[in-house]
């Protein structure tokens, strides 16, 4: 599963790099403006499911940090 | 506010600019709510409507204090009782004026000197009216620009409809660029206007004035005759400390007529007259 | 008929800053207030929460935000504590080594002196460094009556490509205090002879994060998150317990509380896709993989799709999708005999499966106010009948699965 796992990493590196030619110029970001169009929209919602998942499964994190630990694990 | 606004903000990302103009969308429609004198449920129609008087609000009481401040110094060319002469000048009917007779019936129901002002209670003779429509669209330029510098430091720029004003340079220190229009050329700049902070605002009657026997009567009536002059520029626009101001002295010069350079060049103050 | 000759442009300036001088009257929108409850309830009446939340962010101007949230978290009933049924009554002794308690025969063993509340509080302050960087600090501290957490975290955010792409550099550091009630116990040692250390352990974590947003088009953004995270110290946990069985009948022995590692290395990879789509309904897709030292690997997938309507209600399905494999020093139960030098029987450690299917109803009032309103099922399932199983163990449930409602409330408003 390691080596499978160093292949993902390096798909996403090449990815990330080869992002150059994506993009909008900052007059069409009427939609990606929108509050509900943040990466981060609904915060609660996801400090919830973590906090949830936190303490029914062994794994947590990954979108940004857990923050504020709990001893239910 | 029947013309095209905008709020122009030089910021980092878009929520900070879609919230400033939000606030700014929410601070007009505000204003155009209390003052509009084409409401029934705002402090406008009560003040109309009220017989023996009412107590208004301190934002109101300002602004009645203002239109008093510019009857006395413009002694009557300026006056927001004059908005009843509507009723003889019909300028979506382009080609009738009204009588004499007409005016001379209305003439006894405008003058400020007769309404009773003591701050906060006002009493408005049966049969009066007053109108903001000649402060109220500067007023709420500079109000939204206000509300927004105090929840900002970007550079803004409100502009309703052409009266704008502005709070400062543009990050990169280069002023606003603002086109002029040239009344012979509609939608064609005729000056561009560097504007790095302050305002403009213009009155003319490009588009709202009535031809009859090939003397044109512009909309902007001098309160004090209920006729408007057949000499006036068709705009003069001012740039001044707030875009009231310019608002007050671009109507007063129109007023002026074959006069008007003459008196905004006693006034000391930039401005683009336009016959 | 003309207009005295004195300067009216002096006195209309006077009469101007009287008139725009005095404050502006308008409603300032200062803080970004969200509020939620939360209301979580395992099924056959095991682990049930509320759990309250308030988070306010304010604007400090030129895109600096300071916001602070506080969540109260209330827990009670009684959750698995690793043990296996058994055809016999078992006892069982309290964690704080006063009394017990007794499971009847063929019962899953569930620990129901779990009452707790938690009060969590977190800052968190953002502000541009240029016009294209930004970086956040954040502080977070959480009370519970045996445990206590302290955190610290920046992120730096770098903007590249006319802001089309931003990376995130990301640290943070926690620092974990666990005092259980009755002390730490020694681990693997008999749950009947009470063999206790010392009154708190400790254990820290730091966690780093890269991470790349790409804005694809004008409707959709694609976000890769790579995390490490390096956990040392108390591992355990102190209220759970792994059963020794008889090697032909299966039957308990003898009960020890669990151990496991002092240390744990995670790695994880996120990546969320996010695209509106000509009608304004929104797609979310997100996959984590995690990987770590222990030997589990896990999968999730999550799903949500935003129906939105022309009234300004928006309808929003949600489905969840997980999967682990078991702990290295995951047994469902020792043998006698087996010396193991770590174990643990704790169901999270254990191979499972997990769904969750939901819904979330709500609404933009206007810019001022919105509320939703959430509901979900969780049910996460593992091997009840494992191979390993022999005697009567064969006969009983040794995962015994979860199945939990949630009901949450939103009501975001401006203050």
């Amino acid at each position: 599963m390691k080596t499978g796992f160093q292949w993902v990493i390096l798909c996403a590196i090449l990815g990330a790099s080869g992002c150059s030619s994506l993009g909008v110029k900052p007059w069409e970001r009427n939609l990606l403006a929108r509050e509900d169009m943040l990466m981060e929209a609904d915060a609660i919602d996801l400090a919830f499911d973590e906090h949830i998942y936190f303490s029914k499964e062994a794994s947590s994190g990954g979108q940004g940090f857990a923050g504020g630990g709990c001893g239910c694990n | 506010m029947a013309s095209p606004c905008e709020v122009l903000i030089e910021c980092k990302t878009k929520p900070t600019a879609n919230k400033l103009i939000r606030l700014a969308q929410r601070e007009a429609a505000r204003i155009e709510r209390k003052f509009s004198r084409y409401r029934d449920d705002n402090i406008v129609y009560r003040i109309n409507e009220g017989g023996n008087g009412i107590t208004v609000d301190a934002e109101t009481a300002r602004l009645l204090d203002f239109a008093q401040h510019c009857y006395e110094l413009s002694e009557g060319w300026f006056d927001i009782t004059s908005g009843i002469l509507r009723r003889a000048w019909n300028f979506s009917d382009r080609d009738s004026i009204p009588t004499q007779q007409q005016i001379d019936k209305l003439l006894p129901q405008i003058g400020w000197d007769k309404v009773s002002w003591e701050n906060p209670r006002l009493s408005v003779p049966l049969g009066m009216e007053i109108d903001f429509g000649g402060i109220g669209k500067e007023y709420a330029v500079d109000s939204v620009l206000k509300l927004l510098q105090s929840q900002s430091e970007h550079s803004l720029m409100v502009n309703f409809g052409g009266d704008c004003n502005a709070s400062g340079p543009m990050i990169d220190g280069s002023a606003w660029m603002t086109g002029i229009e040239n009344p012979h050329r509609p939608g064609d700049a005729s000056a561009v206007i560097r504007l790095k902070n302050g305002a403009l605002a213009t009155s003319g009657d490009v588009f709202r004035f009535i031809q009859h026997d090939g003397i044109r009567y512009g909309h902007i009536l001098d309160p004090r005759t209920g006729w408007p002059n057949t000499d006036s520029p068709l705009s003069v626009t001012v740039a001044a400390a707030t875009c009231t101001e310019a608002g007050i002295l671009s109507t007063l010069a129109m007023l002026q007529g074959m006069e008007a350079e003459q008196f905004l060049d006693q006034q000391e103050i930039k401005y683009w007259c336009y016959r | 008929m003309q207009l005295n000759k004195k300067k009216v442009a002096g006195l209309l300036s006077a009469a101007t800053c009287t008139l725009l001088g005095s404050p502006v009257q308008a409603e300032e929108n200062d803080w970004d207030v969200d509020s939620a409850v939360l209301f979580y309830a395992e099924s056959d009446g095991r682990v049930s929460a509320f759990e309250p939340v308030i988070s306010a962010t304010k604007d400090l101007g030129d895109d600096e935000t300071l916001s602070l949230k506080l969540v109260i978290d209330s827990l009670t009933g009684a959750s698995a504590n690793g043990a296996v049924p058994s055809t016999q009554v078992q006892t069982f002794t309290r964690p704080s080594g006063n009394g017990s308690y007794t499971v009847d025969p063929n019962e899953t063993p569930l620990d129901d002196t779990f009452k707790d509340t938690r009060v969590a509080y977190s800052m968190n302050w953002e502000k541009p460094i240029d016009r294209n960087n930004r970086r956040n600090l954040g502080f977070n501290i959480s009370k519970e009556y045996d445990f206590t957490s302290l955190g610290v975290n920046a992120l730096w955010q770098h903007d590249t490509n006319k802001r089309n792409t931003t990376y995130s550099y990301g640290i943070s550091a926690e620092l974990d205090d666990i005092a259980p009630v009755g002390k730490v116990p020694e681990p693997l040692t008999s749950m009947s002879a009470q063999n206790k250390g010392a009154s708190s352990d400790s254990r820290n974590i730091v966690d780093l994060l890269f991470g790349v947003t790409q804005v694809i088009d004008k409707s959709s953004l694609f976000q890769v998150n790579l995390s490490l995270s390096e956990a040392d110290g108390y591992m355990t946990d102190p209220y759970k317990f792994i059963s020794v069985v008889d090697n032909t009948s299966g039957e308990p022995t003898d009960i020890l509380f669990e151990g496991r590692p002092d240390s744990r290395s995670r790695q994880s990879l996120y990546a969320k896709y996010k695209k509106m789509l000509a009608n304004k309904d929104i797609f979310t897709a997100s996959y984590r993989f995690m990987t770590d030292d222990w030997g589990i690997d896990s999968n999730t997938f999550d799903f949500t799709y935003r129906f939105m309507f022309n009234s300004g209600y928006y309808l929003q399905p949600h489905l969840r999708l997980y999967d682990q494999s078991e702990a290295d020093f995951y047994n469902y139960f020792l043998l006698t005999g087996e010396n193991p030098t770590y174990a643990s029987a704790d169901y999270r450690l254990g191979e499972m499966e997990a769904t969750t299917v939901g819904v979330k109803f709500g609404r933009e009032l206007d810019d001022q106010h919105s509320w939703s309103v959430r509901l979900e099922q969780y049910l996460q399932s593992g091997d009840a009948s494992p191979s390993e199983a022999f005697g009567q163990l064969t006969q009983q449930d040794l995962y015994p699965g979860l199945e939990a409602t949630i009901v949450q409330f939103n009501y975001s408003f401006k203050w």
